[in-house]
Order: structure tokens, then C-alpha cells, then sequence
């Protein structure tokens, strides 16, 4: 039963490596701050995250919105802002190395865009997920 | 006669200033205004425009721009010092400047009466077609609106091409 246990947070390691480690740090932050308010808290799922990013919600601007409005549905792709019609870069961190580098930045589209489409800033948990699934992409 | 041609380009540019407007020569500005829409040039607005904008960051037309403290204050440096009112030896800057009274604040640079005079001839249908949406998006047209110029030959409407005014 040890060894399970050992072998589970080994894998779940080599899954988070995949952050770079600034990120990974932020995601250890958000972690702890989960675990505050849920004991049974384990990992943070990019199957969650794919509905948060994906879902529509009423935004900011009164309009149904989801993520996907402005990123599309396949983040390898370049998106655009449906308001301003300014091209967006890809959000795949496998298809653009510049995402997912630098937390300010992390943190500031997450602020930004979690009021843009939930009109209401996300919760640590919800945090998570989205960025795993971000990374997973 | 090239060098002729040269000398009086330079004296009237010294006479009379500079065409367009001061390009964006600001990496903060371009990284944090330009991600999301135009990064429109700080001499298109009055500073008293660009403060009461930058004093309400979290609803800057409908959508939250909130900045790093660091960043805003950079920012909101940039927009001072460059606003249209001290770049009155760039063309733009000045008729822009000109045609907003004094007791004017407008936040949006498609309002200001001048840009109004000089866009109200286009058809809406060549504004609000996909590749263009809205006035706001210079650069569907304006073909070297990043480099501060505005100038007629340098329009290119989509499905249209160019404007004579």
C-alpha cells in the first residue's frame, strides 16, 4: 500500500514537472490555499479545467461567453478577441514557448479574463485546473 | 535636385513639425495596451483623457485591464509625458488636441471630433464588415498605423481599397 502511495506522488511529479518551475511554484501556492479550506484535496484536474475553459458563462460585458469565444476550442491555434478583433497567439505552451513563463502574467490574464467571461475573479481551485489544462494542451 | 528635394523635406518637417503622431516607443505600453487591442499612440488623447482611463483600469470598456502596480505606474508615465497636448509638433497630435474643448475629458479616440470629421464620409457596412468591426481597429485600414502615420495613401479598405477623401 506504501509503495502505491509513493509510486502515485512519483507520477504525479513527473506530471507537474512539466510546468516550468516559476509556474510550478505558483501551483504549490494555489495548491496550499486549496487544501486550507479542503482536506481532501489532492490534485488539481485538467478534466475540470476543460469545463471551466470551456463552458459559457454570462461575462463581464452582459454577453455569453466562454474562454473559447477568444482562444478557440484548439489552443494550437492563433485566436482572436471578439470585441477588438486583435489576433491572440496561441495559449498551447506547446505551440507558443511564451506561455505559461512568467506568474505576474499568469495571474494577471487569470484575474482579467476570469472576470471577462465568469464576471467574478476564479477561486484557487479553479485556478488549478484551468492552468493544467492549459498545460495539457 | 535629390538633395534639394531632401533639404526641403527636412526644413519644412523643422517649420511645420512632424506628419502623424510619435509612434509607440514604449515596451511595457505595446506589451500590456497592445495585447488586446490596437496599441494606440499616447498622442492621440490629452492627458486628462488618459488619466480618468487609467483610473478605472478594472472597467475599461466593459473588460477588466487591471496592471501590476509597477506596470500602471509606468504606464500611466508614458501616457503623461507623450499625450497629445506635449506632442504638439506632430500633426495628429495637434488637430486632435484642437478640436476637443476644454471642458471635454473623452475616453474614446473615435469620439474626438476630429477623427469623427475624418471617418464620417466611410460607409458603416465597410466599418462593421468582419475584417475591420469597428473604427477602433486602425490598423485594418490605416496600413502603417503602428508607425504613428495616417496619411491617405496609406489606406487600404478591405474589400474596397483606397479612400480619396
Amino acid at each position: 500500500m506504501r509503495k502505491i502511495a509513493i509510486m502515485l506522488v512519483f507520477i504525479t511529479n513527473i506530471f507537474a514537472s512539466q510546468f516550468n518551475p516559476t509556474i510550478q511554484e505558483y501551483i504549490n501556492t494555489l495548491k496550499k490555499e486549496v487544501k486550507k479550506g479542503n482536506n481532501s484535496f489532492v490534485d488539481f484536474s485538467i478534466k475540470n479545467g476543460e469545463n471551466i475553459f470551456t463552458s459559457s458563462h454570462i461575462g463581464k460585458k452582459g454577453e455569453k461567453i466562454s474562454c473559447t469565444s477568444c482562444h478557440n476550442i484548439d489552443l494550437t491555434t492563433i485566436g482572436k478577441n471578439i470585441f477588438t478583433n486583435k489576433l491572440i497567439e496561441p495559449l498551447s505552451p506547446n505551440k507558443n514557448p511564451n506561455r505559461l513563463i512568467s506568474v505576474k502574467d499568469v495571474e494577471k490574464w487569470l484575474r482579467r479574463n476570469f472576470k471577462d467571461v465568469y464576471n467574478r475573479v476564479g477561486t484557487a481551485q479553479e485556478k488549478g485546473d484551468v492552468l493544467y489544462y492549459i498545460n495539457s494542451k | 535636385m535629390k538633395k534639394l528635394l531632401i533639404s526641403v523635406v527636412l526644413l519644412s518637417s523643422v517649420l511645420f513639425g512632424q506628419n502623424g503622431v510619435k509612434p509607440v516607443d514604449n515596451k511595457l505600453y505595446l506589451k500590456e495596451c497592445g495585447s488586446c487591442h490596437f496599441a494606440f499612440q499616447a498622442g492621440l488623447l490629452p492627458e486628462r483623457s488618459w488619466v480618468k482611463m487609467m483610473n478605472d483600469l478594472e472597467n475599461h470598456f466593459d473588460t477588466d485591464a487591471t496592471l501590476a502596480k509597477e506596470d500602471y505606474d509606468t504606464i500611466m508615465n508614458y501616457l503623461k509625458v507623450n499625450s497629445s497636448e506635449k506632442a504638439m509638433n506632430y500633426k495628429r497630435s495637434r488637430k486632435m488636441t484642437n478640436s476637443i474643448r476644454g471642458n471635454q475629458t473623452p475616453l474614446k479616440i473615435t469620439e474626438v471630433a476630429y477623427f469623427v470629421d475624418k471617418h464620417n464620409e466611410i460607409p458603416l457596412r465597410l466599418i462593421t464588415q468582419k475584417e475591420v468591426g469597428a473604427l477602433s481597429n486602425c490598423m485594418a485600414c490605416h496600413t502603417t498605423a503602428d508607425k504613428g502615420i495616417y496619411s491617405e495613401r496609406a489606406i487600404q479598405i478591405p474589400n474596397y481599397g483606397r479612400w480619396d477623401d
